[in-house]
């Protein structure tokens, strides 16, 4: 899954969000509506796709969501 | 003289490593319980036999394991009472949901504490009058988005400890639940890093009394093992800090 399929896949996952809020230099927490539950919806969608468990820090740390795929890919191999 | 005393009382602790089960430990050992405490982390399970005043036992055991579960309960002496805390959460959506999830949740969360149960009264452990606690959640009544298998495995926990109750009626012996609502732990302050701050402290205003602390719970859990406690059994007792009040939770 590249960079831009990751996007797409994840704004899907935000039901509520209009289509192409989310790129690869989104920040995810400034995303409308943010709350723990989407926190919790990147964390499944991580672990489903690339069987890659995000930490409490590692999800801190990740700004964008180019940050969360970078995490997803880098630890999946 | 404290009313509520465990003196001559042997209270086996699981998941006393920490948290609620570390609490539960200190208390017990306060009003004068020998304690019998085992987890999987022997430091951990070393340091909370540290901050117990009494003697206490210690058992590094996995109860994942039906054979660790029959060593344990072969080695150990006749007990007084059980509080039940080792847990793990799992959040998952539902839709992300994949076997091992539901699998590792209730391996520990239900299968271990009920097979425990079953193997302590095979093998007559249990002496008349002894009491067992279980920890749940007020999440078992009020779900919350990402905790199907935790919230369900809690749910089955309660039906559980009610049959249970039932079934050692007869030798005088009691089975009651503590459901508390956030309390706490390295678990919340899991929770806190990953959801930041800010919603974090806004979810705690919603409780009137704040999260709970750890010896909250286990003043509630030694209570219902002392004998002052002889005529509760059966039941459930939510721990909320003033949360339901209103009427609803996010």
């Amino acid at each position: 899954m590249d960079i831009l399929e990751f996007s797409a896949k994840l704004e899907s996952e935000f039901e509520d969000l209009e289509k192409g809020s989310v790129t690869p230099a989104t920040e995810f927490r400034n995303l409308p509506g943010w709350s723990s539950m989407h926190a919790l919806i990147i964390i499944a969608f991580i672990d489903l796709n690339f069987d890659v468990i995000l930490n409490s820090t590692e999800l801190k740390e990740a700004k964008t969501v180019n940050d969360l795929y970078y995490l997803a890919t880098k630890k999946n191999v | 003289m404290n009313k509520f005393s465990l003196h001559n009382h042997t209270i086996l602790i699981t998941g006393a490593s920490a948290g609620i089960g570390r609490a539960c430990a200190i208390e017990a050992s306060n009003l004068g319980a020998h304690c019998i405490l085992t987890g999987r982390n022997e430091d951990a399970l070393k340091e909370t036999a540290k901050l117990c005043v009494n003697t206490t036992d210690i058992f590094v055991c996995d109860l994942k394991e039906i054979e660790a579960i029959k060593n344990l309960v072969g080695k150990i002496a006749t007990l007084d009472g059980v509080v039940h805390c080792a847990g793990i959460t799992y959040p998952r959506p539902i839709k992300f949901l994949k076997p091992e999830h539901i699998k590792e949740v209730f391996d520990i969360n239900y299968n271990a504490p009920v097979l425990l149960t079953a193997q302590l009264l095979q093998t007559q452990k249990m002496n008349n009058g002894a009491a067992f606690v279980f920890i749940s959640s007020i999440s078992s009544r009020h779900p919350y988005f990402g905790g199907a298998t935790y919230v369900s495995s809690k749910a089955a926990i309660e039906a559980f400890s009610r049959t249970l109750a039932i079934e050692i009626a007869p030798k005088q012996m009691r089975s009651n639940v503590l459901l508390p609502a956030l309390v706490h732990t390295k678990m919340l302050e899991d929770t806190k890093l990953a959801t930041g701050e800010d919603k974090f402290s806004e979810y705690e205003k919603m409780h009137p009394l704040g999260f709970g602390q750890p010896e909250d719970v286990a003043n509630a859990a030694c209570f219902l093992l002392t004998n002052e406690a002889k005529w509760i059994t059966g039941s459930e007792l939510k721990m909320d800090g003033g949360l339901l009040l209103n009427g609803k939770i996010k």
